[in-house]
């Protein structure tokens, strides 16, 4: 026997044996659950912006008749006076902690995530911060964890020389 | 009529979950092989096959029908997957004995020795490059033009990667039965 009649034949039987090897029922079950999530969150996603869409022109009408202030960072917080201890012991005129400048809190932006599927060309706007919940993020497909969905947070929302919301993005403040 | 792989793929990416499982359910099976038979584990080959047509599902719209079947583009997703599991230091060149006897009779001895999970480790010792055609050509039944669009690379270099696979399997295969050793350097992975 030819050595490549022999290796064709070992390979066939080897194909043989696996012939009925099939993935296990399970994968199809979990396979078709993702398949139903999937679609049930195509299905949401329009409603879901539409939605988040009406939720910043709320917020929007509320921030132009109760305007926010500027500044929304936190404020830093003065340190209350330190005790003078009474032992004679020599306290340095000006120790370099004392010099020190606090620093603000550093402003983290997240992308611009649009509000209109079609919107009319953009000639001016304006950049709202409000304060919107979580829960927010996690409809423009940003992760939340379930515990922190009702927590505020920050968002610029662009508005258009029509009025209409176009864009928001999201704000954090690292130290 | 029995609808095509691309006509259930485009239905169950619009949404028919009734298309979705009937593609997967014709074509499982070889995914799920594939992947058992490039890399031995059968864990491996089921998280291969689960996470292939997750990714038909995310990027089935990729699929283009004028570059292969949606069979090829399967094993090209599951191809990908296979070799991000593999630990690429097992894939080295292996020592191949030619010192063996001519293959007469091997195959007798090798039925009679029960020898078949002998020619799956020699399969699984081929380089990855070779492993993958001997699997989809000679183990699944591939044509060579789907094989080329599988691993996206000319039917030419299909054609003489099999014919240096199919080499080294019968080298290694002779080293099987030659004067009764086993195989010695075929990685088992698992």
């Amino acid at each position: 026997m030819q050595s490549e009649d022999f290796v064709a034949a070992a390979l066939r039987k080897l194909a043989e044996q696996d012939a009925g090897r099939q993935a296990p029922e399970a994968v199809e079950a979990s396979l078709v659950q993702a398949f139903g999530r999937r679609r049930a969150r195509k299905k949401l996603a329009p409603i879901a912006l539409a939605t988040l869409a009406a939720a910043a022109a709320i917020t929007l009408f509320f921030a132009r008749i109760q305007p926010q202030p500027k500044q929304i960072a936190p404020v830093p917080v003065t340190q209350p006076p330190v005790a003078v201890a009474a032992a004679p012991v020599p306290i340095p005129k000006a120790t370099p902690k004392a010099r020190r400048v606090k620093r603000q809190p550093r402003e983290v932006v997240t992308q611009f995530f649009p509000l209109l599927d079609v919107a009319p060309p953009f000639e001016r706007g304006e950049l709202l911060r409000v304060t919107v919940p979580a829960s927010t993020m996690r409809k423009v497909g940003l992760p939340v964890r379930e515990e922190r969905l009702a927590d505020p947070v920050y968002a610029d929302v662009l508005v258009g020389q029509e009025g209409l919301a176009r864009a928001i993005r999201f704000v954090s403040y690292e130290q | 009529m029995i609808a095509t792989d691309a006509a259930l793929l485009e239905q169950a990416l619009s949404g028919a979950e009734d298309a979705f499982t009937a593609l997967y359910r014709r074509r499982q099976g070889g995914v799920y092989r594939f992947a058992l038979q490039m890399t031995g584990s059968a864990a491996v080959a089921e998280d291969v096959t689960q996470e292939a047509f997750l990714a038909l599902l995310l990027h089935g719209t990729r699929y283009d029908e004028t570059r292969g079947t949606v069979a090829s583009f399967l094993y090209g997703i599951a191809r990908n997957l296979v070799l991000r599991r593999l630990d690429r230091r097992a894939w080295a060149e292996l020592e191949i004995d030619d010192e063996c006897a001519g293959p007469e009779d091997l195959l007798e001895d090798l039925t009679r020795r029960e020898s078949i999970e002998q020619v799956r480790q020699a399969v699984l010792s081929l380089p990855p490059v070779f492993r993958e055609v001997i699997v989809l050509c000679d183990l699944q039944d591939s044509s060579y033009e789907e094989a080329a669009s599988a691993l996206d690379c000319p039917v030419g270099t299909v054609r003489s990667r099999l014919n240096r696979g199919r080499s080294m399997l019968a080298r290694k295969l002779r080293g099987v039965v030659c004067a009764g050793r086993s195989i010695e350097c075929s990685p088992k992975i698992s």
